[in-house]
């Protein structure tokens, strides 16, 4: 196994697109916080605001670092400056307030309601600072019937409609490959929302917020599922490995070394090229199944061609196949058959970064997407917890080190 | 030069006083703000020359806050997204192309030809965006490199999404989104351990999540050219947009070696945490990722005694004897109601939810008051439902104005009003087949 990929990336902030953005993340987890790490990626200075006790939760989500916090803080709380400040302390609040003053992006994920509840409203953070840009994210949205729900993203999954559709037919829906997909969407449409929302403060003085809700993320990536419903009653139904209503043969297949590859012909042309790679161009001639509609419904035949072709050599030997005939196809990778890739490797998507403290190497995702001008950098790791509280309190509101011993020995920092 | 003014609020009032072809309405309306509230991306011009998903989402969702969006396409062919998915009586536009190519004005050029190639290179020169998805190299042999590109417009910003990314050994390899997901790590997760790994949910997934970070990028870009002047070029892969959803994965395993594998309707890391059949035949969703969550289960199951420490209280007991609180959590699913269950679920706050079909989706009272379903009537067609905008924003939402558009809607009005043609240029590139 390689050690290195990528290198620790120069401090190169100054120069991103997002210098000067200051952002607070007073989040937790993965998908209001996914938000800020990406606008942290491109240059924003992001403070990731915590409770003085635990912090966030996602320091404790996973699998623990030599440090103690989690691979995935590790990961995901790169480039952030962590603060911790008691919200619900009148003094807490009042820095908070402090800093928000100074802010231009806010990013929160309580249950609808609580930032109200401590006195600190949109309304109120508003009239704070009238340019501030406030990402939200709840399970459900901070609108409707179930508004002050839980949410998680299993659950979003759910009624987003995407676990319906993931599974064999008629078996037990599965989770759609990651149990924090949801998050992720919604952090990269929070992100979307944020970045023009700013534009538009920008250009009027004016801020305002972005309300996400993770079922919503989901529901809006399942193309015309809703429209086919509504104009045809078409329910759609789990359809295990492959999308047989409009292209055969489109599935996952074993291969004879027990592992599994992606095939996907959409057209007739790509059919005719996986014939020939099957070393079957006869199978593509127009009275065997050389048309999609009658590979559609003769997919059972068709299907077991393919299977059994695949399950007749390695993996290794029906991509050479495919490749070379220039069929879709592609392993299913494991994570040791990405780690031992060339086009990862060649894209540099794996990250090495030393722990500071404990000398640990974690390999970790590199920002996507890739701008050839100004790109993203993963300039520290998640950091530990209120590393910056007293550097943060002196540089963005002017504390003095009796005033900051003063707030600790309170624990309201 | 139309990206030479000031952005003032006059301009930024609809797009060139060019009101929408198609004559929509919404019935469950879009939170719309009044046709002429400016939207903050109004000013922008993005030319949408990709075909399906990956990356043409990313137009969508800039069109929807207010860019305007050519989708430039074959004169003949068009998109093939027109022609893939449910049909419609129109034979122009399958229900995808009419949800996804949302407020869009097409326009024909034949890249294929070098007076097309001429012709977008006129149209780029008034532009701020360029969507692209063709095969790495294929814009190339056109003539049409970024170098050449920036030299028509230096401040372009280009959007490039492919299955493997512009660089790299596998860059020309066919990267559809399902082998992109299966090559970025997705797919393997997806599934029962040991059995036939399925799709994850829905084959354009890979699609959406490229474009999204693509869209991240274009905004990104698009505040360093108003600082800089400067375009810059932005190169997605849609494996890597995948691959960079898998939280720990990575780390994990180049820490300990640990090879994450399918986890079936469950998690690794939470128990009980997953899909259950209710006694009518449906399925609901559970999700306990504490243990106070897990205590909230057992008092809504009727059997608090679970979550005692003697038991089930802790979520490393619960992790090791996962199947027997699996059994317990199915049995109790099993013997009520998906409403029944649900009910209890939320009295006592467990995380909790329908595995909705699209069926439930379209009942569900939620998903009517936030306005998730959005109808629009198509010139052809009649009322189609789609999704609505995402994300919500408070001051300046998002609009859908128009569905997928008819090929070549818009060709005459650019050529002559934007790129100033004569009707006898017009009829000559019509001729020759260009547009």
């Amino acid at each position: 196994m390689p050690t290195t990929y990528g290198s620790t990336h120069d401090d190169m902030q100054a120069t991103l697109p997002l210098a000067g953005i200051r952002v607070i993340d007073v989040a937790t987890v993965i998908a209001a916080p996914y938000c800020a790490t990406i606008l942290g990626e491109f240059g924003a200075d992001v403070l990731k605001v915590e409770h003085p006790i635990g912090g966030d939760a996602l320091r404790r989500f996973g699998t623990p670092s030599q440090r103690g916090d989690t691979l995935t803080w590790l990961s995901e709380g790169r480039n952030k400056r962590s603060v911790t400040l008691d919200l619900r302390r009148p003094e807490g609040m009042e820095l908070f307030k402090g800093l928000i003053r100074e802010t231009d992006v806010l990013c929160e994920n309580f249950r609808t309601g609580t930032l109200e509840k401590w006195g600190l409203g949109w309304e109120v953070l508003r009239e704070i600072n009238p340019r501030l840009v406030m990402l939200r994210v709840t399970g459900y949205g901070q609108t409707g019937p179930y508004k002050d729900r839980p949410g998680f993203a299993r659950v979003a999954h759910a009624v987003g409609g995407i676990a319906y559709l993931a599974g064999m037919p008629k078996g037990t829906p599965v989770t759609p490959g990651s149990t924090t997909l949801a998050d992720y969407m919604t952090g990269l449409y929070g992100a979307i929302g944020v970045l023009i929302a700013l534009r538009h403060r920008d250009l009027t003085g004016e801020g305002q917020y972005v309300d996400a809700a993770l079922y919503e993320s989901i529901f809006r990536c399942t193309e015309e599922l809703a429209p086919a419903f509504a104009m045809y009653g078409t329910v759609r139904e789990r359809a295990g490995s492959s999308h047989n209503d409009f292209a055969c043969p489109h599935g996952h297949f074993a291969t004879k070394d027990g592992k599994w590859v992606a095939i996907s012909c959409a057209t007739d042309k790509l059919f005719a090229r996986l014939a020939r790679a099957m070393g079957r161009p006869e199978l593509a001639s127009s009275s065997t199944y050389g048309d999609q509609r009658t590979r559609l419904e003769n997919r059972h035949d068709v299907n077991e061609i393919v299977r059994d072709w695949c399950g007749s050599l390695t993996r290794e030997q029906i991509l050479e196949r495919c490749y070379a005939t220039d069929t879709p196809a592609g392993p299913l990778n494991d994570i040791a058959d990405i780690f031992g890739d060339r086009q990862f490797h060649a894209r540099r998507n794996l990250v090495a970064m030393d722990e500071r403290e404990t000398g640990e190497a974690i390999i970790v995702p590199a920002p996507v997407p890739t701008l050839s001008e100004t790109p993203g950098s993963i300039r520290s790791l998640g950091p530990k917890l209120g590393e910056h509280t007293e550097e943060v309190l002196a540089e963005v509101l002017g504390l003095d080190a009796a005033r900051i011993a003063e707030l600790r020995a309170k624990r309201v920092i | 030069m139309r990206h030479e003014r000031e952005i003032t609020d006059e301009s930024r009032r609809g797009t060139e006083g060019d009101a929408p072809l198609t004559a929509s309405t919404s019935t469950t309306d879009q939170p719309h703000g009044g046709d002429h509230t400016p939207l903050p991306l109004a000013g922008i011009r993005v030319v949408d020359v990709g075909n399906f998903l990956a990356g043409p989402h990313a137009a969508s969702i800039l069109g929807e806050f207010g860019a305007e969006v050519f989708k430039v396409e074959h004169p003949i062919a068009g998109d093939p997204m027109r022609r893939f998915g449910t049909p419609t009586a129109r034979e122009d536009a399958t229900l995808k192309w009419l949800s996804e190519a949302r407020n869009r004005k097409s326009v024909t050029i034949d890249l294929r030809q070098p007076d097309g190639v001429t012709l977008f290179l006129e149209l780029l020169a008034k532009s701020d965006v360029l969507v692209e998805n063709f095969r790495p190299g294929t814009m190339e042999e056109w003539g049409l490199s970024w170098s050449r590109i920036h030299e028509a417009n230096p401040r372009l910003v280009m959007l490039r999404v492919s299955g493997y990314g512009q660089t790299g050994p596998y860059r020309r390899r066919s990267g559809f989104a399902h082998i992109a997901q299966a090559f970025g790590g997705l797919s393997y997760l997806c599934g029962f351990p040991g059995e036939t790994p399925v799709l994850a949910g829905t084959v354009p997934l890979g699609d959406y999540i490229a474009s999204l970070f693509g869209a991240i990028g274009v905004l990104v870009a698009l505040r360093h050219v108003e600082t800089t002047g400067r375009g810059q070029l932005i190169d997605v892969g849609i494996y890597e947009s995948v691959f960079r959803v898998l939280e720990e994965i990575a780390a994990a395993y180049g820490t300990s070696g640990k090879i994450r594998e399918r986890e079936g309707a469950g998690s690794f890391v939470a128990c009980p945490h997953g899909h259950f059949r209710t006694k009518d035949d449906k399925w609901i969703a559970i999700a306990c990722t504490t243990d106070k969550m897990f205590e909230r289960l057992s008092v809504a199951m009727g059997q608090p005694e679970l979550s005692s420490s003697g038991l089930y209280g802790d979520q490393r007991k619960r992790l090791a004897a996962r199947e027997t609180v699996n059994a317990i959590v199915t049995e109790w699913v099993g013997s009520l109601t998906r409403d029944e269950v649900l009910q209890r679920c939320l009295v006592e706050e467990v995380p909790a939810g329908k595995v909705n079909s699209i069926a439930d989706i379209f009942e569900d009272e939620q998903f009517a008051a936030r306005e998730n379903l959005v109808r629009m009537t198509a010139p052809g067609v009649g009322e189609v439902v789609v999704p609505g905008v995402v994300p919500r924003l408070s001051a300046t939402p998002g609009r859908i104005t128009s569905l997928g558009p008819e090929l070549g809607d818009h060709t005459e009005r650019v050529l002559r009003d934007l790129l100033g043609k004569t009707a006898a240029d017009v009829a000559a590139l019509r001729h020759r087949r260009i547009v």
